[in-house]
């Protein structure tokens, strides 16, 4: 089974990622900033990561690049409530830039893309 | 007898101190003494002043005729023997050697026979010779010839007295018309007055049928006719008299020029000229023609006159000097006058001229200057500016002066509008030598003084009519560089222009050129602070519009997780309610709704431009294509070759927008350095670095470099070497590319050229930097 890591400070979120992603059948870890985030990959061997941008103590795009230098092939969506304006050069470090809406079809997509196998 | 000789000395005597003219008593005494001896012929010959000729002026038998006017040449006949060896000598017919020599005489004794010469003389002077003819052999007694050598005393005593009192008179006459002569002159200095005077005097003293007078011109050494009087002969040419200088000798030997000429209708003419000369240099000559005689004809000149027309010759001379120099001398106050007027017309143009600092004003003030009378009081005056690319002379101002000028001083005149403004607008000439005058005066930085009509280059707007053949162009020249030229002319009056206005006109061109350069300064720096008031107002308004975007994606942001999770739940009810249940339609409701408010706070987004995003993956070498096809115009215009080395490059991930505006300025920087044309080369390749892969691309040009002093300040926001623009070109284009966190550099080789290299990461190789690192300088320059 695929694991997945959520990040997002927003309690409300991370709950209706997780339910959505376990329906579709995968194994879901949540963190609550990019800190735990890292953390939980310490330990736990992730397929792809899903990372809000705004988070506190460390956001999404100290998390990426964190994440890049370790595992750069590790396939990292981002998903923001900020606008497509959000997007740059740093951004674009990641593999999929989502804005967050309320049909999940986008994210479901994106996440069977790249675990397709 | 004794009583006979007795009664003739004292009848001789009577006559001698008789009262009556000196030509009555000769003729008495030479008839008394015919009569005493009882000779047919009593003649007197006079000896001429040159003591060559011997004439015939008395005989016994009253009046000569004019058929016996008789001549005999010194030592020529018994006369001329007798004036040679002044002894006393009795011939007769049949001595050998008489007949012939003396031949002339049976004109008026056809049959003389014997002839007795004996000399006029006192001690120290021969006056002539007394002959006394007879038709028979006769011979002279000691008696006789005693009483002849008396008579012969006494004819020289009176002839002595005549010619005393006759060179007295002369004298006195000649005094009496120096004296009108010098009086003549002296009544005047007006030079052309004195001239006239000169001529008609000299005529009316020597009795001349004309006069005239040449006077070597001293600055061209030209000599030409002053004046004229009375008849002179056609064509007029008084006697080259430059060969004969006086020689400073006795008046005997005055220099002097005399000649006669046959005129066509086969009359003679007669002329004389002496020098006149001041400071023993030739100044000029003094001519006059035919002598009149007392009968009204025509004579040579003799020796009297001569002298006489020397003697006037030095005395005019001395006048004639003095009368130059004092006209030399009442120019030179005029002169003065002149320019002390034109000084202080100047000095109130150019304290006018210091009041403002709009170009216009200052062209209206200059030209009223021009064309005021009491300021340098040409007709009309043009200015025309060297355009910013110092390709082409425009047209700029021109007035014209009114005929009746306004009464109002100089100092307020030239506050007033111009009376009649000339319009130039539309007259261009192209700075090149082939361009008519204007064109020249500015290309060689030199004043033109036009005094023939000549095409003046460009198209001539109708109105200005310069058909005026004199003109004059003085070019505007601020530190050695020529912003325009100012025209004169007196096209109205067509008075010829003058030295001292134009003289007066180069002095203020100096000024004027300062003050239009500084004026344009102004100007420029007015613009200039105009355009950054306005680009602060801009961001202004951005910082307004910034500030309200960023609350509304803050807003969004915050209202954007609630929303999903409200509508992400509702889908997710939805589909754990029975298709009957009446929960069903609620959850419908809170998806709709929640869908709704999504859609809202896209379109709010939209609106404060949020939402727009450039970043994308682009092709490098197509941004630069797609950016060349924007200045390819520009660059074909100016002669500009492109030359293209493309590497094929990963895809960059940037706003395309950023990057064209980047390369869009280093093209259009690069086109304003080669103005006269060169080679634009645009070069991209990969780069690797430490970090990673990047592409580069490099743009060089061949238009000689950036200067030294500049090169520092290139990326320095608002710094431009240019008149136009903002000076913000560079530096944007650093900030976007420090933004793509790539760099700018600057490779300078001074009198080639400029090439600026801008390098971007190629993202997918290159690890996001930390935060900070981009904002590291994102240029550097490279000498």
């Amino acid at each position: 089974m695929k694991k997945i890591l959520v990040a997002d400070d927003e309690m409300s979120i991370r709950l209706l990622y997780s339910e959505e992603l376990k329906e579709e059948g995968y194994e879901v870890y949540t963190a609550a900033n990019g800190r735990e985030a890292l953390e939980i990959m310490a330990t736990v061997p992730v397929d792809l990561v899903i990372l809000d941008i705004k988070m506190p103590e460390m956001d999404g795009i100290e998390t990426l690049r964190q994440i890049k230098e370790r595992r750069p092939d590790l396939p990292v969506l981002l998903s923001t409530a900020y606008g497509e304006y959000r997007q740059d050069f740093a951004t674009w470090a990641s593999d999929e830039y989502l804005v967050k809406s309320s049909d999940l079809d986008d994210l479901r997509n994106a996440v069977k893309r790249y675990l397709k196998d | 007898m004794a009583a006979d000789r007795l009664s003739f000395l004292s009848q001789m005597v009577e006559v001698l101190t008789s009262t009556i003219s000196f030509e009555e008593r000769l003729k008495n005494m030479v008839h008394l003494l015919g009569r005493y001896l009882k000779v047919d012929l009593s003649l007197y010959f006079g000896l001429d002043k040159g003591k060559e000729l011997l004439t015939l002026q008395l005989t016994s038998k009253g009046v000569l005729s004019p058929h016996q006017r008789l001549e005999f040449a010194c030592g020529q006949g018994v006369v001329g023997e007798v004036a040679k060896s002044r002894q006393e000598k009795v011939v007769h017919r049949h001595h050998a050697g008489v007949m012939p020599a003396n031949a002339l005489l049976e004109k008026l004794h056809p049959a003389f026979h014997t002839l007795a010469a004996f000399p006029v003389a006192d001690d120290n002077f021969l006056y002539g010779v007394l002959l006394l003819v007879d038709g028979k052999d006769r011979s002279y007694s000691q008696a006789e010839r005693q009483i002849i050598r008396s008579a012969t005393l006494m004819l020289a005593g009176a002839l002595r007295q005549a010619m005393v009192q006759e060179e007295a008179k002369k004298r006195i006459a000649e005094l009496a018309v120096l004296f009108e002569v010098g009086k003549a002159l002296s009544s005047t200095v007006e030079l052309d007055e004195l001239l006239e005077r000169i001529v008609t005097t000299t005529a009316k003293v020597i009795t001349a049928r004309g006069a005239g007078l040449q006077i070597v011109d001293r600055q061209t050494g030209e000599t030409r006719v002053s004046s004229r009087y009375g008849y002179i002969p056609a064509p007029f040419k008084c006697p080259p008299i430059l060969g004969v200088l006086p020689t400073g000798g006795t008046l005997a030997d005055i220099p002097y020029l005399q000649g006669e000429e046959v005129a066509a209708d086969g009359s003679l003419h007669y002329h004389l000229a002496v020098p006149l000369t001041f400071k023993s240099s030739l100044q000029g000559a003094l001519c006059v023609f035919d002598k009149i005689t007392a009968s009204g004809g025509y004579e040579p000149f003799d020796h009297e006159n001569r002298q006489l027309l020397f003697t006037m010759a030095g005395l005019i001379a001395n006048t004639l000097e003095n009368a130059i120099t004092y006209q030399q001398v009442e120019d030179l106050a005029e002169k003065n006058q002149r320019m002390v007027r034109n000084l202080t017309a100047l000095q109130e143009i150019s304290q006018a001229l210091l009041t403002t600092v709009q170009e216009d004003r200052l062209l209206e003030i200059l030209l009223q200057g021009l064309t005021q009378e009491q300021g340098l009081g040409f007709d009309r005056a043009l200015v025309f500016m060297v355009d910013e690319a110092g390709q082409t002379l425009r047209g700029r101002k021109g007035a014209e002066r009114l005929a009746q000028g306004g009464p109002a001083p100089l100092a307020t005149a030239l506050f007033l509008p111009l009376a009649r403004e000339l319009d130039l607008a539309d007259w261009e000439i192209p700075l090149r030598n082939d361009q008519g005058p204007l064109a020249s005066a500015v290309l060689n930085r030199r004043a033109v003084h036009l005094r023939e009509p000549q095409v003046l280059g460009g198209e001539l707007p109708e109105k200005v009519r310069l058909t005026a053949g004199e003109l004059f162009a003085a070019p505007l020249v601020v530190k050695d560089q020529v912003t325009g030229v100012i025209v004169v002319d007196n096209q109205t009056s067509a008075r010829p222009l003058e030295e001292e206005p134009l003289h007066a006109l180069q002095m203020l061109t100096t000024q004027a050129a300062l003050l239009l350069e500084n004026s344009h300064l102004y100007a420029t720096i007015e613009a200039n602070s105009r355009e950054l008031g306005l680009i602060r107002e801009r961001m202004l308004e951005s910082d307004r519009l910034a500030a309200l975007s960023s609350l509304a994606s803050g807003m969004a942001h915050e209202i954007r997780n609630p929303l999903v999770s409200i509508g992400g739940f509702a889908r997710r009810i939805q589909k754990l309610v029975e298709p009957e249940s009446p929960l069903k339609g609620y959850v419908e409701v809170i998806q709709e709704e929640v869908s709704r408010l999504e859609k809202l706070l896209r379109e709010i987004l939209d609106f404060t431009g949020e939402n727009l995003s450039y970043f994308g993956n682009h092709d490098l070498d197509q941004l630069i294509e797609d950016t060349l096809l924007l200045v390819q115009r520009d660059l074909d215009a100016q002669n500009i070759k492109v030359v293209k080395q493309l590497a094929q490059l990963p895809l960059l991930h940037c706003d395309d927008r950023q990057l064209k505006q980047v390369f869009y300025n280093l093209f259009q920087n690069a086109r304003q350095a080669m103005l006269n044309g060169g080679t634009l080369t645009i070069r991209t390749y990969p780069v690797e670095k430490e970090d990673g892969l990047y592409a580069a691309a490099a743009v060089s040009d061949t238009g000689g470099g950036i200067p030294m002093d500049v090169l520092h300040n290139i990326f320095n926001p608002f710094f431009s070497t240019k008149d136009y623009g903002t000076g913000l070109g560079l530096s944007i284009a650093q900030r976007i590319v420090s933004r793509h966190y790539g760099e700018i550099t600057v490779n300078n080789e001074l009198g080639k050229g400029v090439t600026f290299v801008v390098t971007l990461p190629i993202a997918k190789y290159c690890l996001v930097k930390e935060a900070g690192q981009g904002s590291a300088p994102a240029s550097a320059i490279q000498i």
